[in-house]
């Protein structure tokens, strides 16, 4: 209890409380900028939060993602181009919705939508994050070395049939952290006689390089849309209905529970975030509907999917970061940074031995829910002045504002080099089709890959134990599957053999370590996989027959 | 892969320091002769499509990119004598008049003002960020 009221005395601290409302308002507006994606903010939100103590730098980040998740809508409703990736599958429904002259529903459905995403989320954060940490306390040296390799993996998968793209990518995020000095001998590497290139690149300038500056330059790309603002609006008159839209939402509570439950899980899966969630929700809801023909015309289930997902994401993503210290998606990786910024290293011990900068992290995430529902009118005027103003100034602006920021994190013009030097590669790879999710996934999980295997070797030289012990077991299995998934996806409906005995064979590899970790609960599961993979071929085989 | 021969091998430590960059440069290798082959046998759909006639049509494609890129190297060169203050609002009144065009000059110098000053005050006296002052404008 005590830890509780320290957590939450440092969040309703008044310089948090207001950094908290700055960073709603920020994200935001942010969000509801297309082009300008919500990592990016979080990321240019890192070296403000440098001097701040990490509870009151990390619930300023919380705010700034709550508040670029539920930006997003804002544009996608009134204007039909969804703010950020997340957003998409609102705009199906939400701007039929507007243009239909219900705009101010469309916008309190979206809003009410992404409040209970984002609380259930928190709520569920707060169960689980704890006992995947007591399951995370199992692992040793091999199986967090095999987590960062599936994290890596799932999220190139993620690439679909760029598959290779994704992995070169990821490779190529772990190549980058290993210049410097090794972390585990202290041997300098690939610095070249440089003093700046034996400390190793600055993460957070490699961030800010390889995903603010790269998005800036493709934005700016064209001379002709770089010269245009994204609305002409004077002035949009809309007040958003809120008691209308909650009345909905409670109508559709299955729509918001379901939704926030696709958000939740997909957030836990390394490197599936928001823009894969919110169009898996708003697929399930169509499926699920008696009556799906008002989908696309403005069905307000159409708009209760998409913000309920996308929201409850970040709740997924952060329980896998608070409790194993691997993020779930980009911007969890960008919080990853901000936590090792203070030297604070999250991992299975995590909450235990910080618990009150854990339960900060939960208070700020509820308390920022409140606050998105409480500023989405007022920032609904701002947005309008917002998108009024040309891209190539904003884009200015935020350059050098992002120069600034990266200065800011060690005093060092070097820092700035690097900026410059990722943003052209970031671009250069966003130019050729690269995903640039495994590469910084891979500079973020880096040297956690490289300790993990050095400590397992130190600990035992045989190789073997990485296929041999249990955890370790799983996740070789889970991340061979993972980079399989894209080729049974292109072979879906086919008939082939790929089709048919993909889904019995990841479940009958993983009861292998399943049972070899013991336990009732984990030998029942294991029994359980075996029976549903033998129901599926018979099945499957079944069907075959009668053909 | 040359450079990691040259890392230094110490007497302790089972895991060398070169291996894993080594290990690292070797699946790069792998998978960079995979998407090679790939890119013989599948179109080049996933590429934004460039006009690649000319070297004029390739500037004039790219311009506004070149024109970041270069103007970005050159306030990174003069970072250190004009500091950081003039240098962000040069960079930023000469980056926007290049994206711009010359027509609005004024609002842009107005923008490079704003933004860049009142960064610079807002690290300096709030954040109390200790900035770059230049060796020939001394702030």
């Amino acid at each position: 209890m005590d830890i509780f009221l320290e957590a939450l005395l440092n969040i309703i601290d008044p310089v948090t409380l207001t950094y908290m409302v700055i960073g709603v308002g920020a994200g935001l507006m942010a969000g509801s900028i297309p082009g300008f994606t919500i990592a990016m903010a979080i990321v240019l939100t890192l070296p403000f939060t440098f001097s701040m103590p990490p509870a009151q730098g990390l619930a300023t980040m919380i705010s700034v993602l709550v508040g670029g998740l539920s930006g997003g809508l804002m544009s996608g409703i009134l204007t039909g181009i969804p703010g950020t990736p997340s957003s998409v599958a609102t705009t199906f429904d939400g701007f039929p919705m507007a243009r239909a002259g219900e705009p101010g529903l469309a916008l309190g459905i979206g809003v009410w939508s992404s409040f209970c995403g984002g609380i259930i989320s928190a709520i569920l954060l707060v169960l689980f994050a704890p006992q995947l940490a007591m399951v995370g306390l199992e692992f040793q040296p091999w199986d967090f070395f095999m987590l960062v390799m599936f994290a890596l993996t799932v999220t190139a998968s993620l690439a679909g049939e760029h598959l290779v793209k994704g992995l070169i990518a990821g490779a190529a995020g772990l190549f980058i952290r290993t210049v410097g000095e090794d972390d585990a001998v202290g041997v300098g590497r690939f610095d070249f006689g440089s003093d700046y290139l034996l400390t190793g690149f600055d993460f957070i300038a490699v961030l800010i390089g390889l995903f603010a500056f790269s998005q800036l330059l493709s934005d700016l790309r064209n001379p002709v849309t770089a010269r245009n603002a994204l609305s002409d609006r004077k002035q949009v008159k809309v007040k958003i209905e809120h008691r209308r839209a909650i009345g909905i939402l409670f109508r559709n509570w299955t729509v918001v529970i379901r939704s926030a439950l696709i958000g939740m899980f997909t957030g836990i899966l390394p490197g599936a975030g928001g823009s894969i969630a919110n169009i898996l929700a708003y697929d399930q809801a169509k499926k699920a509907a008696k009556d799906d023909s008002k989908f696309g015309k403005g069905d307000p289930r159409g708009i209760i999917a998409p913000e309920a997902s996308n929201n409850a994401v970040e709740g997924g993503a952060l329980t896998p970061l608070m409790a194993l210290g691997i993020p779930g998606d980009i911007t969890a990786a960008i919080m990853l940074g901000a936590l090792l910024m203070h030297d604070i290293v999250p991992g299975p011990t995590f909450i235990k031995d910080e618990p009150a900068l854990a339960y900060s992290i939960y208070i700020a995430f509820f308390l920022a829910s409140f606050i998105m529902i409480g500023m989405q009118s007022g920032v609904l005027r701002v947005f309008v002045l917002v998108t009024r103003i040309k891209t190539y100034i904003l884009a200015t602006v935020i350059l050098t504002f992002a120069t600034i920021g990266v200065f800011a994190l060690h005093n060092s013009i070097e820092d700035i080099w690097t900026l410059f030097f990722f943003g052209i590669l970031g671009f250069v790879m966003r130019q050729f089709g690269f995903p640039l999710a495994p590469m910084i996934l891979g500079v973020v999980l880096g040297n956690i890959a490289e300790l993990n295997l050095a400590r397992a070797l130190a600990i035992d030289s045989d190789p073997m134990l990485f296929f041999l012990r249990p955890w370790s077991l799983f996740f070789a299995i889970i991340a061979i599957f993972s980079m399989v998934f894209p080729i049974y996806q292109k072979h879906r409906d086919t008939g082939s053999l790929l089709e048919r005995f993909f889904s019995p064979l990841v479940l009958l590899s993983i009861s292998l370590p399943l049972f070899m970790m013991g336990g009732l609960l984990r030998t029942t599961l294991a029994f359980a996989a075996i029976a549903v993979s033998g129901f599926i071929m018979w099945r499957r085989f079944g069907k075959t027959k009668k053909g | 892969m040359l450079a990691s021969f040259e890392i230094r091998e110490p007497d302790y430590g089972v895991l060398s320091p070169a291996a894993w960059p080594r290990l690292i440069i070797i699946i790069i290798g792998g998978l960079s002769v995979i998407y090679l082959i790939q890119s013989f046998s599948t179109p080049k759909k996933d590429i934004a499509p460039t006009p690649k006639k000319t070297f004029k049509e390739f500037v004039l494609y790219w311009r506004n990119v070149i024109a970041v890129f270069l103007i970005f190297a050159l306030y990174l060169l003069v970072l250190p004598y004009l500091g950081m203050l003039i240098g962000n609002i040069l960079f930023s009144f000469i980056l926007l008049t290049v994206l711009g065009g010359w027509n609005a000059i004024i609002t842009h110098l107005v923008i490079a003002l704003g933004a860049s000053g009142g960064m610079w005050l807002l690290f300096t006296h709030v954040l109390e960020v200790f900035l770059p002052r230049g060796s020939l404008t001394g702030f």
